[in-house]
């Protein structure tokens, strides 16, 4: 029988046991054995290996804390010596998620082989992609034996030091790494096989991943603007001027929410935009409105138009953003307007 | 339960939606799928039903389910809540 693998398995403060939200804040720390999930995970493996410890960390805590966390992470790892690193799964939740890609990056750079499970939209697998080995999940953590029974076996696979096949073959989340890959049919023979196949209707595929994008379906008119609650979501970067939220001018992967409550017009003096894809100098030195007419929505606003504005606005710099996360941003911002019934919102681009 | 055994105990749920009727249906029969909770891994095998289902419902006094949850069938999907919940509660039969 192969050597049994040591393996220490990463879950957040919930799966931990410790407690739900109020307790995001705790700290990184190690416990000995399976806990939680940990207990499914050990069937999982059966003698193929033995959850040695379990470390746990707090939601926000590590989301927040980057630095300080990695270094107990690693602390962990010099403690337990793993053979191999099971974060979550973690799902769709964001902040989790993020812990486990930290747990793997880690373990990773220590040498150490990592797993971890997630929806392909977490935020994690947007941001950490390249360096993450993630099985992918639902959003339903009733899955939770199956996704680990799933982690385990790629797990097994990445800590036996074979090569890994590609993302299909092991049903992972593509990284996006490309390898050099010979094919017995030269490049034209292919291409007209799976132009004939295409012909008669018999199934074939691209050799050549193409991001889909979606269609989005433009919202139901607005009835009585009169009734009606505007927001502002820009992304030409306006910010308070000093850019206290650090927005950066491009590859933005947040929006600010500033307050225009009683302000009637922006000015130079409190006001810029910290836009990188464009020339800002007009902006930043005569008139900001530009990037977000407020002086003319308020009017509106005066002459019963439309029934008010939102008084805060969201701003990010539409520059370089990837889709997966301006994705996000929206679905931020939607739920804080939904939730304030806001009934349309007035976008400008940068 | 320790205590008193499992003679004579039923969970009624009252759920929101098919996955969360099955989620807490299996938690109180398989034991908590999401491995998170005091039940990861306890095998309770309770038989358990949705308020909902004709089995509770026809024993509760009508007036009383009206005053209570009068309007449930519009706005819960039982049919589907209570296949979710019956096929748990078959799973463990077998």
């Amino acid at each position: 029988m192969a050597k049994q693998l040591r393996i220490l398995h990463y879950v957040n403060q919930f799966f931990g046991g410790i407690g739900g939200e109020e307790y995001s804040n705790t700290p990184v720390q190690v416990r000995e054995g399976p806990v939680g999930p940990g207990r499914a995970l050990q069937a999982a493996l059966g003698d193929r290996g033995v959850v040695a410890a379990t470390l746990i960390g707090g939601d926000d805590y590590v989301a927040e804390n980057e630095a300080e966390a990695a270094v107990s992470i690693l602390a962990a790892l010099d403690q337990v010596k793993p053979d191999l690193v099971i974060a979550g799964p973690a799902f769709d939740s964001g902040r989790y998620g993020l812990g486990c890609a930290l747990v793997c990056r880690v373990a990773q750079k220590r040498g150490i082989p990592a797993v971890t499970g997630m929806h392909p939209d977490n935020a994690a697998v947007i941001t950490h992609r390249r360096d993450l080995l993630a099985v992918p999940t639902g959003t339903n953590a009733a899955e939770m034996a199956q996704m680990l029974a799933k982690m385990t076996a790629l797990g097994v696979k990445a800590a036996s030091g074979d090569e890994l096949g590609s993302a299909e073959e092991e049903g992972y989340i593509p990284r996006g790494i490309r390898k050099l890959v010979f094919k017995e049919e030269v490049g034209y023979h292919r291409a007209l096989d799976m132009l004939l196949s295409r012909i008669n209707g018999e199934p074939w595929r691209s050799e050549i991943q193409v991001q889909r994008y979606e269609t989005v379906l433009p919202a139901p008119p607005v009835r009585d603007l009169s009734e009606t609650t505007i927001a502002f979501v820009i992304s030409t970067g306006i910010v308070p001027r000093g850019n206290p939220d650090s927005i950066p001018g491009a590859r933005s992967l947040e929006a600010g929410r500033y307050s225009i409550e009683g302000i009637d017009s922006l000015d130079v003096e409190n006001w810029e935009s910290v836009h990188g894809g464009f020339n800002t100098r007009i902006l930043n030195t005569q008139n900001p409105n530009y990037a977000m007419p407020l002086p003319t929505l308020r009017e509106l606003e005066r002459e019963g138009v439309i029934k008010a504005i939102y008084p805060y606005f969201f701003s990010t710099v539409g520059n370089q953003t990837a889709v997966g996360p301006a994705q996000d941003i929206g679905r931020r911002v939607a739920e804080e307007l939904k939730a304030a019934g806001v009934g349309g919102v007035i976008q400008l681009s940068g | 339960m320790e205590e008193n055994g499992k003679e004579d105990i039923v969970v009624v749920i009252g759920t929101p939606s098919p996955d969360s009727s099955k989620l807490y249906a299996l938690t109180v029969t398989e034991g908590d799928p999401t491995w998170a909770g005091a039940l990861a891994g306890a095998a309770l095998n309770l038989p358990v039903f949705h308020i909902t289902e004709a089995e509770i419902r026809d024993q509760i006094d009508e007036q009383v389910f009206e005053d209570e949850l009068g309007g449930v069938d519009m706005v819960l999907d039982v049919e589907d809540i209570a296949e979710a919940v019956r096929s748990v509660r078959e799973g463990v039969q077998r």
